[in-house]
Parts: C-alpha cells; structure tokens; sequence
C-alpha cells in the first residue's frame, strides 16, 4: 500500500484522486485536504451559479468519495480515501507531510489576483477583483474573503447604473450576465446564487467589457458568448462596434473563431434581417433597458474618484495600436478617454501563490515558482529552486500548475495525465513502509489542539442541511456557523 | 488502428463541407490485428449505467473502438445515448456534465460511413465541440447521439486526450 496527500477538493484535486482510484494497479491510501469544511473549489465557488450542468462533476466526486471513505468497512475496495476539511496546508504542515507519504500532489488552484498595477487600483472604493466579485454572489466563506466590505452593502449600490470590465475571459461574461440579469427573478430562482447580491446589483443598466487587444485575441469561449447575446430576449442587448471587426482575417480563423465571428454579425442584425433560424429563437421585446458592450484596444491607466467619499468616479483609458512587433502598445499619439463609471472589476486572470509562501515558514519545500504557478516538469513534478531538479514524491496538477487558463475538461485532462505519471512513480519508487494511518496522519500533520478537521460524513451532513434550505442549495456562508450544523 | 491528426489540420471551417476530400482517413475503423489486454479492477464500483434493456427484436447494435485499439460491440435499446452507453459498460468516458452538452468529455469520432445520418449539431453541440480536444471532421459528444433504428451499428472511437493535442490556451 502506497500513501498519497493531495492538497485541494476543487475539480483539479478531485479528478487526480478519482483517476489514481481508478487506474492504479497499486493498493493506495488517499487523503484528500482541504481548507474548508466544504470539498470542491472552483466548482462551488467559481462556476456561475446559472450552469449548474459544469458543477455535475460533483456528482460523479461525491459517488466515489462514497464508496470509497473510509470507513465504509463492508467495501472490499483495494484503495482507501478520506477527506479532512478545515485544515490549511502551509510550508511547514506539507514538509511534514512529505516525509510520511509516498507521494503529495499540490492542487490548490490559483487563489490570488492579477492585477493593473495602476493608481486607484488598491484604495477605491468601488474597484474590486473579479475574484471578490464571483466569491460574493457564489458565498464564498465570509472570513477568507478579506475585502473592504463597504461596496458589499446595498446602500453603496443605489446609484450603481455603469459598471466596466477589464478584461474578456469567461470569467467577465460571467459577470457582466449576473450584473445584467440580476433583477429578473425567473432567471435565478433555481439558483444557489447569494440573494443579497442580486438584490444589490438589480440597478446596473450597463455594461462595458474593455480588452487591450482586439477582437481576434478574445479569450471566452462561445458558449458563454452566445448566453450573453441570447440575454436580448429580457431586454437586455450587446452591442460591438463594426470597426473593431473590419480587420479581421477569415482565412486564418480556427472553428470556434468562424463560428464566433458568425454569431457577432447576425447578432448585430436586426431581428428580422438575421437569416440563420438559431439566431432567431426568443423575439426580443420592443424596447431594450440594458445594455453590454464589448471595447476593444485600451489600456486602463488612471482610476479617478470623487474626493469627497473616496469612490471611483471614472476611469482613464489609453488607446492602443499594434506595433511593428505584433504587440499592442500604447498609442502615444492619441490622447486618453475617460470613462464615467460606478464600479469596476477588474477580471485579468487569477494567480497562484506558492505554498512556501504559507504559514509560519520554519521548514521550506524549496518549490520553485514560475511567475504565476508552480515550476513543473513535463511529468507534473514540481522542480526545486535549489537546483532545478524534480522533488521526488511531489506533483502538482490544475491551475497551481498551469496557471489560470481553460475550462473544466483542460483541468480534468491535466489532472489525469499527472494521475498516470503519479502511478508509474509510484511503481518505480521502493516499496512503502508508511502506512500512515489516520491517527498518524492527524497528529503529525496537526500537531495542536486548535484543528477542528472534517470528514467526508461532515460535509455529507452539511450537504443536507444546505439542501434543505433552497432549491438546489442555499450555501451557508461563514466558516463557523459551516461547523455548528456538523456539530464540532 | 489509431492515427490522431495533427493539431495544426484541425478543420477550419464548420462540419460537413471539407470532409470527404479532405480529412477522411483520420482513423482506420478496420479491426485490429492485436488487441491489447487491460487492466481491470474487479472491485471498481460501478459509478454509472442506466441502461435500458432492449425489447426483444428491436436490439441494436454500436462498436466502440478503444483508445488501445480494442473494438467493443454492445447490443443496445432505442434512446439510449452513447454516453448512457459507454458508462454503463465502464469504458473510459466521463461525461464530467452528466450528459447535459456542457462539457466536451464525451467527445467521440464518429466513422464516416454513420456520420451523415445523425442530425446536424446544434448550437450547444457545435460551442463545446469547440474544445474538445484532437477534434476532427466528424467528431460528436456521445450524451448528443441517442440510439435510434437509421443509425444502427454505429461505429465510434474514442479520441486519444494527450498534451500532445492540447492547445495551450482557449
């Protein structure tokens, strides 16, 4: 039997452990860690709460984290898995952890922001990330949100009408749909969405998605794009200007971008005009009351705010163009706009921090990091600053190691890949004597009184309760309230 | 048994104009001449399988093609999907959105022979066919293709899911 950690129960942590179970020939003994009471990261947190279908993964998690939790003691499985909730692994707890198992994976996503790096980011009231943003309407535990909670009362939203956006992931179209759709009810009534924040945000009437690049370079995909334009029969209509498509190259675009570029232009049309029947499924109404738009070729150089309550008033954009390089620069030879807005999040993409970083630091792990993620090699290990080399017995799989990029299936590949890696590890490696057990594994990993672990029967229990509460869910959203319902 | 296209090749323009002259010999659907022995766990519990039992006379038939080379024919009832399918025999499918369209896991390839008889994909098809990864001309989701009498011995294969394929950002 062979001793496996993986650190993080989102998607990335899940489908590694789910493909070690299924596929190694090798007894195995899994821990499954997690900050949280609750298992399943991005997938409970970051998933817009209206594509309950992506959070379906869960289903298949909770299937096989049944069978195989121990102790289920009438299962004759060859591998035993448990997961313990509510327990930070830092610096110090994954050295030790490194020495009683065969093997640690590092899953723990990508849990910081990138940033503008541009003056107002930082001190305005009104210019959140688009991490606290999707935390606040997904109930995200209260006390690991450490964000000004002024913009977080409906008082600060009453005059909240024009919202913009940096930047043109999923993650903004996201955004810029629950900005928009929040004040119809039908929309969201199935949802586990945070009611207070819909509630807050129902008067913002527009939207603007601002890239640096231009059209081509968008990063979203066309499902959510589609969602959004689809939006038109509430009232709510999208607009990009024809300048922004005139330079585009057809011959040099892929599947998706000819498809993409299709719905653009039959979107644009009127109603009656488009000549494609899946553009003409919901008439819109007559009159539009919300508006989202796509502006392309800026870069946001200056928040302004009103001197008197320290909120953003406007923001100041620069013009871009594309240099002799390929690169979008700044154009100098045109002067900046400025945009009045209310509010503005900034969605640029999430960044990872190295564990080394975490906790009391005594003993490093001496992880190498690569600007926004772990240092890996082709294998999923993760290399040592020291010399560069592979860390024997630590892996790393998800967005910790490929950074912040692609949907969940990219995220299960990976996981699967570093799974088989593990695996031929694993039988390459001498025979194991740590049979860590779960005693072992708590007291050497948790060597304090003030851990109060979960199990997987906790959150199973709390599952229920939340369920009971709303259709699907209503998510219970501080950390202690999480643990008197499990009865710690 | 199993020639994955390289990614630069991936179609550029939508499903079915190209593909005769072009992308026809993407996978061989002959049978192989060996088959390659796989592990199994006799103690793997069974997450998925609702399969419905065909009437009798009205069974039908479709292969998987493995991503090993291996061909499975399975004897199937109308309406069931090809995910329903692969998951209730335990083949290496995930169907990571419960066969809702809103994930590309279920990616199959379709043999060419069977492919102009499935109705067109829709939108929702077409936008996470967008991502899956080592798409082809006649690439489909498995939760997309349900059993019915005019596609009857149906023959997909799986598609190989390696870096190799992967693009780096979408």
């Amino acid at each position: 039997m062979k001793s496996i950690s993986i650190i993080g129960s989102g998607p990335s942590g899940f489908y590694t452990a789910y493909h070690l179970l299924k596929k190694s020939p090798i007894p195995l003994n899994i821990t499954l860690w997690e900050k949280f009471p609750v298992p399943f990261g991005l997938s409970r947190y970051g998933v817009a709460p209206d594509h309950p279908e992506v959070k379906n993964c869960e289903e298949t998690f909770t299937q096989f984290a049944n069978a195989y939790t121990i102790p289920s003691g009438s299962n004759n499985l060859m591998h035993k898995f448990q997961f313990i909730g509510n327990v930070q692994i830092d610096s110090e707890k994954l050295f030790k952890l490194r020495s009683i198992q065969d093997c640690v994976i590092l899953s723990y996503g990508c849990n910081n922001d990138k940033k503008l790096g541009i003056p107002g980011e930082n001190d305005t009231l009104g210019v959140v990330s688009s991490r606290q943003f999707v935390n606040w309407y997904n109930s995200y535990p209260e006390n690991a949100c450490a964000t000004p909670e002024q913009w977080k009362g409906s008082d600060f939203w009453k005059n909240v009408k024009n919202v913009a956006i940096i930047g043109n992931g999923n993650v903004a179209l996201d955004i810029c749909r629950v900005l928009l759709t929040s004040n119809i009810k039908q929309y969201w009534q199935n949802t586990d969405i945070n009611q207070a924040s819909t509630e807050a945000i129902k008067h913002v009437s527009n939207v603007k998605i601002i890239g640096r690049r231009g059209y081509e370079q968008s990063k979203f995909t066309n499902k959510e794009f589609r969602e959004l334009w689809e939006l038109e029969k509430y009232g709510i209509k999208g607009n990009i200007d024809s300048k922004y498509l005139s330079n585009v190259d057809e011959s040099k675009l892929d599947r998706a971008g000819t498809r993409r570029l299709e719905m653009v232009k039959e979107y644009m049309k009127p109603f009656d005009q488009r000549t494609k029947k899946n553009y003409k499924k919901f008439k819109p109404p007559s009159t539009f009351t919300k508006f989202w738009e796509f502006d392309y070729m800026k870069t946001p150089v200056k928040i302004n705010k009103d001197a008197r309550n320290n909120r953003i008033s406007s923001i100041t954009l620069a013009i871009n163009k594309v240099n002799e390089m390929n690169k979008f620069v700044i154009d100098n030879s045109k002067p900046c706009i400025d945009y009045p807005i209310d509010f503005l999040i900034t969605s640029l993409g999430y960044k990872g921090v190295n564990i080394d970083e975490l906790g009391c630091q005594k003993h490093l792990n001496n992880i190498k990091f690569a600007g926004d993620h772990l240092a890996t090699n082709r294998e999923g290990q993760v290399l040592s600053s020291m010399d560069n080399k592979p860390i024997p017995g630590l892996f790393a799989s998800g967005w910790i190691k490929t950074g912040s990029k692609g949907v969940i299936v990219s995220t299960m590949i990976d996981s699967f890949t570093v799974g088989d890696e593990v695996i031929k590890y694993l039988q390459c490696s001498a025979t194991s004597n740590q049979q860590a057990s779960i005693i072992d594994l708590q007291n050497t990993v948790l060597d304090s009184t003030n851990y109060k672990p979960t199990t997987w029967f906790d959150w199973l229990k709390l599952d229920a309760y939340e369920k009971k509460l709303g259709n699907p869910r209503r998510k219970i959203i501080n950390i202690a309230d999480m643990l008197k319902i499990i009865g710690k | 048994m199993f020639k994955v296209l390289p990614s630069s090749l991936l179609l550029k323009s939508s499903a079915r104009i190209k593909r005769n002259i072009l992308y026809k010999p993407i996978i061989s659907f002959t049978s192989p001449t060996v088959v390659t022995p796989r592990f199994l766990s006799t103690t793997l519990p069974r997450l998925h399988g609702h399969l419905h039992k065909p009437k009798p006379g009205e069974e039908l038939h479709c292969t998987f093609i493995l991503k090993d080379g291996t061909q499975k024919k399975f004897t199937v009832a109308k309406g069931d999907t090809l995910l329903d399918i692969a998951q209730g025999h335990n083949l290496d499918m995930e169907g990571a959105c419960g066969g809702s369209c809103a994930c590309s896991t279920c990616h199959v390839i379709v043999d060419p022979e069977y492919y102009d008889l499935l109705p067109e994909p829709d939108d929702d098809e077409n936008d996470m066919l967008d991502l899956a990864y080592g798409l082809t001309e006649t690439s489909r989701l498995g939760c997309c293709i349900k059993m019915n009498k005019d596609i009857d011995g149906i023959r997909v294969a799986l598609p190989q899911m390696t870096r190799n394929v992967q693009t780096s950002d979408f």
